[in-house]
């Protein structure tokens, strides 16, 4: 049995039949070629998945394709504007929060998840909303920094 | 030798790597798709120790799927480890065995169109099973009376006995220990157990392979060792080298999970020759927590020092639990002691190992390899030895420290070398002052709930493991570095990057020395069939020996490219110096002394190919006759909740003696990754089995896998990092290591400081709060 599902991909619009035990990261990355979301646990507990689903954080592992029809999804591929990195991204780069970088795509969802609704978070609240992004390199001192500074490129930006 | 001003090392730029990275464009094995490429799925025992009586595929082979087990491979044993010389290998691996040693061992491969395919056909196996008495620690290993875990086992290609269980042995004995013991005025024993750390590397290990239309493979692997996997795939499919291709590809993190070949990729090969078409095994978390692991040592630790703090003597004896396989236990049984014999001077020591076969997963090398156990262990005992003594422990330290002038044993006792860089008494003396050493509280006058404690050890690791005298291990490197025609260069070397910059070190190092701005250097993709041998980047050996061989070899590139400018500009080589001009992006050659007198190397470079002189290129393997240490120190301030036994840590101080530091960013990132895992490993971290069922605990789920998160490290600000003002002068312009070093002292120093809180010295990792609580209410009952 497939399910049609209408979903809204970083701006674009993709109809696709899914099955209905058909997770969304499997579709990112197996049908859509979106290959940023990682699988690391397939049990949500390191967020190397994390997408946003109209504009919050989630885990796309934990989340059935066919149950999130007709709503918008951001991946990593899709926060870049013309070709310029997001603020978030420049600040990753900047402030040497990548290592292996296998947790960058869904660590800087997360971030930017958590700026969109709080633009100058405080290093505790920054702590606690990564606390789902599992970092097995840098020991998050650096990615804590990043987010930082790229809530402050954020806003210069949007002054802009 | 002096330090130079260099133009483009110690100086920050974005890794080559980053913009893939941070836009999600990085591919790793796991997302590698090839046309008709099929899913492998590996079947795993259910059982610590089980023998096959009867496999049957016929319905997994109706549904489509293509299958393997150990009927269908090769039967040659072997060691997944290539790092050490034969003749000291131990082997006892096949790719797949009718016997199982521990839960989650393969024992047979699927593979089929689709995931779901896949997974539906691995179920529909049928299998039935002789399930064997099993040994889950080992103690019970050690009194074995029915089937062994190992019937076979090869050293080099002789057939050795095995006893008990025991995989290997050795003795190390220096002087004389009895005599040195009596010298003692102050003797210090203690038993010291480390952990079984998973690493957790973010990616489980996963691999693609695609048989070639000539009988060849074409491989992209998590490994951090490019060329030792081509050769044991060769040697197990009898391929000639010529047509197994190993590609380089970022792995989603090593830790040393990724030294040794691990099954899955040569299980993917074998699945992918079966099938005849290109196969990805991408495993489970599940799977891979079952596959590696940290060396766990438990060990009993004597040193002897006289009243002025001289240590005297020494007796280690260590138990190993290695779990189902070699990965190079008796290499392992080595480093142990040797990080030991080089942590402080000990005239006398004596020092016994045993490796013990248990039926649990197989253990690896994981930062540090045993010199996080052992600085535990001998950093403690040296804290305690300066409370005996009433002596400053840093004072007792820099007293018996190896260092400048002195004999280092790099990898064990067969890798010897001499120390010509040493930073330890800066790092100790700025450390405390940072860290506020004099103003620590002492232990036994601590009231109230909560309790800070501050504590301190140092340690090191070696930079790679070169020495004047080939030992039991083989390390070289082989770069090529090419100038091209519009003065830019390409660099080309089987060194792998873990995610610590490795490859933008060697880079800058190519790009100080031909004198090109940074960006002018490009690291090519990079292959076994275009690359010389690189035995593995390992061992903190990435910067100084992988690094210095590229430093070597653009140094003969630019010979080259010197003798083509003395021609135009009419000056002899020796006079003509480069340097990068950053304004206009290129490098220039000048006359010394004339700096009018320039050219290009652009210029250079097209005037020697329009005139047919050739291109400026240069390929050498080079091996480092030295592996000089790369100290740490850790400085660290916790706070302890009496009521609960938590553990804050609420500010690190942590310096480094790396020589001249190539990518100070990186450098530090190795610092707070390092922290991180190895307080992990003090505070959390361990995989425990149920002694009935052989599983893990947490049934292979990291929901139950503990790690330290982004909430348990301190804020920025108070997580500081400083560098020792060296210079290795067998260093490439001065360079050594820091990768390892980074994590090796952490357990201990954590545990200092809990003890200054607390006042109880831990001697068992991990800590846990209700070893806290016990501990303290035992002291408090006397």
């Amino acid at each position: 049995m497939m399910i049609p599902v209408e979903l809204k991909i970083n701006g674009k619009d993709y109809s696709l039949n899914v099955k209905p035990n058909e997770l969304l990261l499997n579709v990112l990355r197996e049908r859509l070629n979106l290959l940023g979301a990682k699988y690391g646990c397939g049990i949500g507990e390191c967020g190397a998945c994390t997408v946003l689903l109209n504009g919050k954080a989630v885990l796309s592992c934990l989340i059935l394709a066919a149950s999130v029809s007709g709503q918008e999804i951001t991946t990593i591929e899709g926060i870049s504007e013309n070709n310029k990195l997001h603020p978030l991204q420049e600040a990753f780069i900047e402030e040497g929060a990548i290592q292996c970088g296998f947790c960058t795509p869904g660590m800087v969802m997360t971030a930017k998840a958590l700026l969109d609704e709080n633009p100058e978070p405080g290093y505790d609240e920054i702590k606690e909303a990564i606390r789902g992004n599992l970092c097995r390199c840098t020991g998050y001192v650096n990615i804590v920094k990043a987010i930082k500074s790229g809530s402050k490129k954020l806003k210069e930006r949007r002054k802009e | 030798m002096s330090k130079k001003e260099y133009f483009i090392l110690g100086k920050d730029y974005p890794r080559k790597e980053d913009i893939a990275r941070v836009t999600g464009k990085e591919l790793y094995p796991s997302d590698i798709s090839l046309p008709g490429m099929l899913t492998g799925k590996i079947l795993r025992s259910p059982y610590p120790h089980a023998r096959i009586k009867r496999i049957d595929f016929k319905r997994a082979e109706a549904m489509g799927a293509v299958c393997i087990s150990y009927k269908d491979v090769p039967d040659t044993y072997f060691n997944q480890r290539l790092v050490s010389v034969p003749k000291a290998t131990y082997k006892d691996w096949q790719i797949l065995s009718d016997k199982v040693r521990q839960v989650g061992d393969p024992y047979a491969v699927v593979a089929a169109e689709t995931e779901e395919l896949a997974s539906r056909a691995a179920r529909a196996v049928e299998v039935e099973w002789e399930v064997l008495p099993s040994y889950l620690s080992p103690e019970e290993s050690l009194k074995a009376e029915g089937e062994l875990i190992h019937d076979r086992v090869y050293l080099e290609d002789r057939e050795i006995p095995i006893e008990k269980n025991i995989a290997c042995t050795r003795e190390i004995v220096e002087g004389d220990v009895e005599k040195g013991f009596k010298e003692a005025d102050v003797i210090v024993e203690n038993e010291f157990v480390t952990p079984r750390v998973y690493h957790c590397q973010l990616e489980p290990r996963s691999c693609v392979c695609r048989p070639e239309p000539d009988g060849g493979i074409t491989v992209w692997p998590s490994t951090q060792a490019l060329h030792n996997t081509r050769i044991l795939l060769g040697q197990l499919f009898d391929i000639p080298l010529n047509k197994v291709n190993v590609v380089r590809i970022p792995g989603g993190g090593h830790f040393g999970s990724g030294i040794h070949t691990n099954s899955v990729i040569y299980l993917t090969v074998a699945i992918a020759l079966k099938a005849g078409r290109p196969v990805k095994i991408a495993p489970s978390r599940e799977e891979d927590i079952y596959d590696h692991c940290r060396y766990p040592t438990r060990y009993t630790l004597k040193l002897g020092a006289k009243k002025d703090g001289t240590l005297v003597a020494g007796e280690m004896n260590a138990l190993v639990d290695i779990g189902s396989h070699h990965i190079q236990a008796f290499a392992f049984l080595g480093v142990l002691a040797g990080w030991w014999h080089s942590l402080y001077r000990l005239p006398n020591m004596k020092y016994r190992g045993t490796a013990v076969y248990t039926n649990k997963a197989p253990t690896c090398a994981m930062q540090g390899y045993g010199a996080p156990q052992v600085t535990f262990g001998v950093e403690t005992t040296m804290s305690m030895l300066a409370e005996k003594l009433e002596m400053d422990p840093l004072k007792l330290r820099l007293k018996n420290y190896v260092g400048l002038g002195e004999i280092f044993w790099g990898q064990g006792p067969s890798v010897r070398s001499t120390i010509y860089s040493d930073g330890v008494e800066e790092l100790l003396t700025k450390g405390a002052e940072l860290i506020g050493w004099k103003s620590r509280p002492d232990p036994k006058s601590q009231t109230g709930r909560f309790r800070r404690g501050i504590g301190m050890a140092r340690g090191f690791h070696t930079s790679g493991t070169g020495a004047p005298v080939p030992g039991e291990v083989k390390d070289y490197s082989t770069a090529m570095v090419k100038i091209n025609e519009d003065g830019s260069v390409d660099l080309l070397t089987a060194l792998m990057d873990h995610g610590g910059g490795t490859l933008d070190a060697a880079a800058k190092l190519v790009a100080e020395e031909i004198g090109v701005p940074f960006e002018k250097v490009g690291i090519s993709p990079a292959d076994t069939r275009s690359t010389g041998y690189d035995v593995c980047t390992h061992a903190t050996r990435g910067v100084y020996c992988g690094g210095g061989a590229a430093h070597e070899v653009a140094r003969m590139a630019k010979k080259i490219l010197l003798e083509y400018a003395s021609r135009i500009l009419n000056a002899p080589v020796d006079a003509l110096k480069t340097m990068p001009d950053f304004e206009r992006n290129e490098g220039i050659i000048y006359v010394d002394g004339m700096p009018e007198k320039r050219i290009t190397i652009a210029e250079v470079a097209q005037t020697a190919m329009n005139n047919d002189w050739g291109t400026a290129i240069a390929v050498k393997s080079i091996r480092k006759v030295h592996c000089p240490p790369a100290y740490t120190a850790y400085f660290v301030e916790v706070e302890v909740d009496t009521e609960t036994g938590e553990v804050k840590i609420k500010k690190v101080v942590a310096g480094s003696d790396a020589g001249v530091v190539v990518n100070p960013k990186m450098a530090k990132g190795q610092l707070h990754g390092g922290f991180y895992r190895g307080a992990g490993m003090a505070l959390l971290e361990d995989t425990d089995y149920d002694l009935e069922t052989g599983k893990l605990t947490n049934k292979g789920l990291i929901v139950d896998y503990k790690m330290l998160g982004s909430a348990d490290l301190p804020d920025p600000e108070d997580f500081i990092t400083f560098f020792a003002d060296t210079y290795e002068p067998t260093g490439p312009l001065g360079a050594k290591g820091i990768g390892e070093a980074a994590l090796n002292p952490v357990p201990a120093a954590v545990a200092a400081a809990i003890q200054n809180a607390t006042g109880v010295w831990f001697t068992k990792l991990p800590i846990l709060p209700e070893d806290i609580l016990n501990a303290m209410k035992e002291r408090e009952n006397g």
